[in-house]
């Protein structure tokens, strides 16, 4: 027979649950939910961020993104799946590659560690500057000592290559931080097991890919994920170091959506792309994350 | 033949470390050359970017230092970050705790809300966030601030203290509660304590985070020396320098040094593979 | 009772009567948030001077140039409207109308520049903003080198095509353009707009209601395009990297002849790298008719005043202090080194503002049309070109984009 009522241990189960969890609910309600939500209602109506009544224009916004096609945030939203596309193989295959490195035992390892984390702790906008300055100080000078021809493109200032250029620094900055993710997961992979494999006359590239690889599942899904959310919200390093340019080649959909919003005093439907946007991400990265745990080996 | 394979194995090893080092030192080398064109007379750097200074230009670390108060700013810097991780720190990992221990419909409802921030792009909240801000009163000062990057932090570092919570063992709080702990003591006493590890992590993590940001300071503070941030200020400074590349230079470095050096003593914590928190399980 | 009752009346009367006079003294504090950190030291000396004539006002004074019209709509919105803030002039005047203070009348507006006042102009008579300071447009050069050539500036394109020529030959790049600079092209746009047209700001607005082409308006069509080529081809190796820092270097170690896009401001960054640099300032070759290269005058910054500031009247005291105190009018031209905004003060001995102050005199100044649009389209136009010269689109479509934009991002809403 069932009991209508709860049990007290489950009573006082689901309070502490409750209250274990309040302070973490109420402060993400505050700074993320409820602004979000007030977007929301911004998203409805038709206004240019300066005056004192946004004026209510119900779906309209959305419509405009849909039907009419708003080709810059279409371009923008490519640019965002190529850039995330690039940033997360180059992130993860190299982290993966330098992690297997750095793991096996020498006297430098701990300090080359943090020199390849180093760039990770400094902020977005800080190594855009940096990277400005290299790609137009720097590559000048190279030229001019070897006369090489790479030095002398235009790194940031033709369409194609600007695109390279923000995956290179986008990498770059954020290496060291999937390193350090894959050497926890690396030295996580019990001693035994390789041992073993290597009894069974495993040679190393065999033991990397049959033993190392499977078991890093879960640090791959985390690594991806990870490197899946930051780069579709990729910002600061674009406004760093091409403001979306040359001629507008480099507008991933967050600074579309800015540009909208701020730039073109359209902040109603800067608030439509950003909510459309903002479910792209969600099912992108749900379904990349489900696609993932499910190839992980269940240990 | 077995004197020739080690020799071979260390001839390998050898070429594997040089390799490495190289690598490393290539990696490093846009930092460096920040580093060594803030010391450089201004003429310098338009002349040859590439070289080293032919004397050290301290004077543009002395003009900045000057021109943006870097040590009463510094202060605020402490403030804010040490509010925000206090918070963080403890509210994700009450909440991470339950969320782990207890498997119900209302903890994955829960867990969901709490980590489904982490996808929404700040950009999309400025302007009501402000708007928002203003109305609760929590704008305009650091201790304000701070109190913002628990909303910021929290769903990220709840991710990670989750995950890491499934490595540690349930049978550990059941014995306390045998011993007739309530579920805030057991945390507080016996939980909290196991995940120094995990912690540390998030500390870094998130130390690194705050100090650096520049778009939530920019949005809250007001020009008052009391609230503004380092990093701001340091950013202020470069955009009004654009072209004198030497003071922006030393400015940046000015910015960043303080991360390096909290990196530098907790680089333990995170090469250890603390971060394993983000991945076991 | 009542004996306490009068007694707590009479200490009440007493307290009133202190406290009121020291009200007069009461601290009062101003929020100015305006753009051009370029001249922060000078606004910070002008705000310690005010300190001495009103020491119980407490001016805080923010400034960044980096989203600057981004971070101002979010104070605005979020009910923290500065007290003093900045927008462009002309078109951007009106957009914020509905918050600024109209200062017609007052001192500080008398004592304002025509030139300056008409930009700041809303509606029939109100003067809603003041500057920092005037401002010219057109290109610099090197004396030195136009010297060593032995040419004179050239004042039609084919002259200009020619110059580049005999520069290239003697070994100097031509010309930097900061082409990775969106703001760039508005400065240049407007020589050509001037001289498409007599009626530069009608024009505009035809071209916002989706009335005007380019292929109407050969000096847009041809010239306009011309005098971009001519620039890429003449000019800086990487075009659309090389950024305002870039022409600075560039032309402050003597490699380029000329600039484009920038006017005095750059001065005090260029002789920082070399004090003997001879900079010379004219206007642009624009047409086959050397008449019409010329300068351009005039003010595309408005300061505004918060008309519902807590403390009005303590702000139109500092502004009209600004403009009228002998301090306040000696500042523009000894400490911040710009074009007074006022009539009849001092010009500052700078190279490029004396021969600015010159040619106007001499030859006249054209309009400041780049005011007859919003920044949100002359973004949107530097893009344009951007990608033009970046080669994604040809000249057809890039004019195309650009009158799309003007309508779309300038037309009447709805």
């Amino acid at each position: 027979m069932q009991r209508p009522s709860m049990s007290p241990m489950n009573r006082k189960a689901l309070r502490d649950t409750l209250l274990f969890t309040l302070p973490a609910v109420v402060m993400v309600l505050i700074a993320i939910y409820i602004p979000f939500v007030m977007s929301g209602y911004y998203s409805l109506t038709e206004w240019n961020g300066i005056s004192r009544n946004p004026v209510f224009i119900g779906p309209a916004n959305f419509r405009t993104i849909f039907s009419s096609g708003s080709p810059e945030f279409v371009n923008a939203l490519l640019f965002t799946f190529r850039f995330s596309a690039l940033f997360i193989v180059f992130s993860n295959v190299l982290a993966l590659a330098l992690a297997v490195a750095l793991t096996r035992k020498f006297r430098l390892a701990n300090f080359l560690r943090g020199m390849f984390f180093l760039p990770y702790i400094m902020s977005m906008t800080i190594v855009g500057f940096i990277w400005k300055f290299i790609f137009t100080q720097g590559f000048e000078k190279l030229y001019e000592i070897t006369g090489w021809g790479v030095w002398n493109l235009s790194w940031l200032g033709d369409a194609n290559l600007a695109f390279y250029s923000l995956v290179l620094v986008g990498v770059w900055q954020s290496l060291g931080f999937y390193i350090v993710l894959y050497i926890a997961g690396l030295q996580a992979i019990p001693s035994e097991v390789l041992e073993a494999a290597s009894i069974d006359g495993a040679n190393s590239r065999q033991r990397f890919f049959r033993v190392v690889l499977p078991l890093l599942g879960p640090s791959i899904t985390t690594c991806v994920f990870m490197s899946l959310t930051n780069s579709l919200k990729v910002f600061d390093i674009i406004l760093a170091l091409t403001k979306g340019g040359p001629g507008g080649a480099t507008y991933s959909a967050t600074l579309d959506i800015y540009r909208e919003a701020f730039q073109n005093n359209n902040y109603g439907l800067g608030s439509a792309k950003a909510i459309v946007f903002f479910v792209i991400v969600l099912v992108l990265t749900q379904v990349v994350l489900k696609v993932f745990e499910r190839g992980e080996v269940k240990q | 033949m077995q004197a020739q394979v080690e020799r071979r194995k260390k001839a390998a090893h050898g070429a594997f470390l040089v390799i490495v080092v190289l690598l490393a030192c290539l990696y490093i080398y846009p930092v460096f050359l920040m580093v060594d064109n803030s010391l450089k007379p201004f003429k310098e750097i338009l002349t040859n970017v590439l070289a080293l200074p032919s004397h050290l230009e301290w004077a543009n670390y002395g003009y900045v230092i000057d021109k943006m108060e870097y040590f009463r700013l510094f202060w605020n810097n402490v403030v804010i970050t040490v509010i925000g991780i206090a918070g963080i720190v403890v509210f994700s990992s009450m909440a991470a705790y339950i969320l782990d221990r207890r498997d119900t419909r209302v903890t994955k409802a829960l867990h969901t809300f709490i980590i489904t921030p982490m996808l929404i792009p700040f950009q999309t909240i400025m302007i009501t966030l402000l708007k928002f801000m203003n109305i609760i009163h929590l704008n305009g000062t650091a201790w304000g601030l701070g109190i913002q990057y628990w909303g910021f932090g929290i769903p990220m570092a709840t991710f990670i203290y989750f995950n890491f919570m499934k490595s540690i063992p349930s049978e550990i709080d059941e014995s306390a509660m045998i011993d007739s702990a309530s579920t805030f003591q057991t945390y507080a006493l016996i939980i909290f304590p196991l995940l120094k590890t995990v912690t540390a992590t998030v500390v870094v993590l998130d130390v690194m985070w705050i100090w650096n940001d520049f778009l939530l300071p920019l949005l809250m503070v007001n020009s008052s020396p009391s609230s503004k941030t380092l990093v701001l200020a340091a950013y202020n400074f470069v955009g009004s320098l654009n072209t004198k590349w030497h003071y922006a230079l030393a400015a940046m470095v000015l910015a960043i040094l303080p991360s390096v050096i909290v990196f530098v003593f907790l680089q333990r914590y995170i090469v250890d593979g603390v971060v394993a928190g983000a991945i076991k399980g | 009772m009542k004996k306490l009752l009068s007694m707590l009346l009479a200490v009440a009367v007493v307290l009133t009567l202190c406290v009121v006079p020291a009200m007069a003294e009461e601290p009062v504090e101003i929020n100015m948030f305006i753009p051009s950190p370029e001249y922060a030291d000078a606004v910070n000396e002008l705000i310690a001077a005010y300190k001495e004539v009103a020491p119980n006002v407490t001016i805080n004074y923010e400034t960044t140039q980096n989203d600057y019209p981004t971070l101002l709509k979010t104070r605005i919105n979020a009910g923290m409207t500065p007290d003093i803030f900045g927008t462009t002039s002309g078109k951007e005047i009106a957009d914020y109308a509905e918050y600024s203070y109209n200062f017609a009348g007052t001192p500080a507006a008398e004592a304002m520049d025509p030139a300056v006042s008409a930009m700041m102009t809303y509606g029939d008579g109100e003067i809603h903003g003041f500057a920092l300071k005037g401002n010219y447009f057109g290109m610099l050069y090197n004396k030195a080198i136009f010297d060593e050539v032995g040419i004179e500036f050239p004042k039609t394109l084919d002259e200009f095509e020619a110059a580049c020529e005999k520069i290239s030959a003697a070994g100097y790049q031509p010309v930097t353009t900061g082409f990775a600079e969106w703001w760039v092209y508005k400065h240049v746009m407007q020589h050509f707009l001037d001289a498409a047209t007599d009626d530069p700001a009608a024009l505009v607005a035809a071209f916002q209601a989706g009335e005007a082409h380019f292929k109407d308006y050969p000096v847009l069509y041809d010239n306009f395009f011309r005098f971009i080529d001519l620039c890429v081809k003449y000019g800086d190796n990487k075009p659309l990297e090389t950024d305002l820092a870039g022409e600075v270097s560039a032309f402050g170690t003597g490699k380029a002849a000329m600039v484009t896009g920038q006017g005095p401001w750059v001065e005090a960054d260029v002789t920082s790298i070399d004090d003997a640099l001879q900079i010379g300032f004219a206007g642009y070759p624009v047409t086959d008719d050397p008449a019409q290269s010329q300068i351009i005058a005039g003010s595309d910054q408005a300061l505004r005043i918060n008309k519902d500031s807590a403390n009005l009247d303590a702000v139109l005291d500092f502004v009209n202090w600004w403009y009228t105190s002998e301090y306040g009018q000696n500042w523009f031209c000894d400490v911040a080194g710009v074009i007074p905004p006022i009539s009849g003060a001092k010009v500052a001995d700078m190279q490029i503002i004396k021969q600015g102050a010159e040619l106007a005199a001499a030859d006249g100044a054209g309009a400041l049309s780049i005011c007859y649009s919003s920044d949100s389209f002359n973004q949107a136009m530097g893009e344009a070109i951007q990608a033009y010269i970046g080669g994604s689109i040809d000249k057809d479509e890039c004019c195309a984009q650009i009158e799309a934009k003007w309508v779309e991002l300038d037309g009447a809403k709805g």
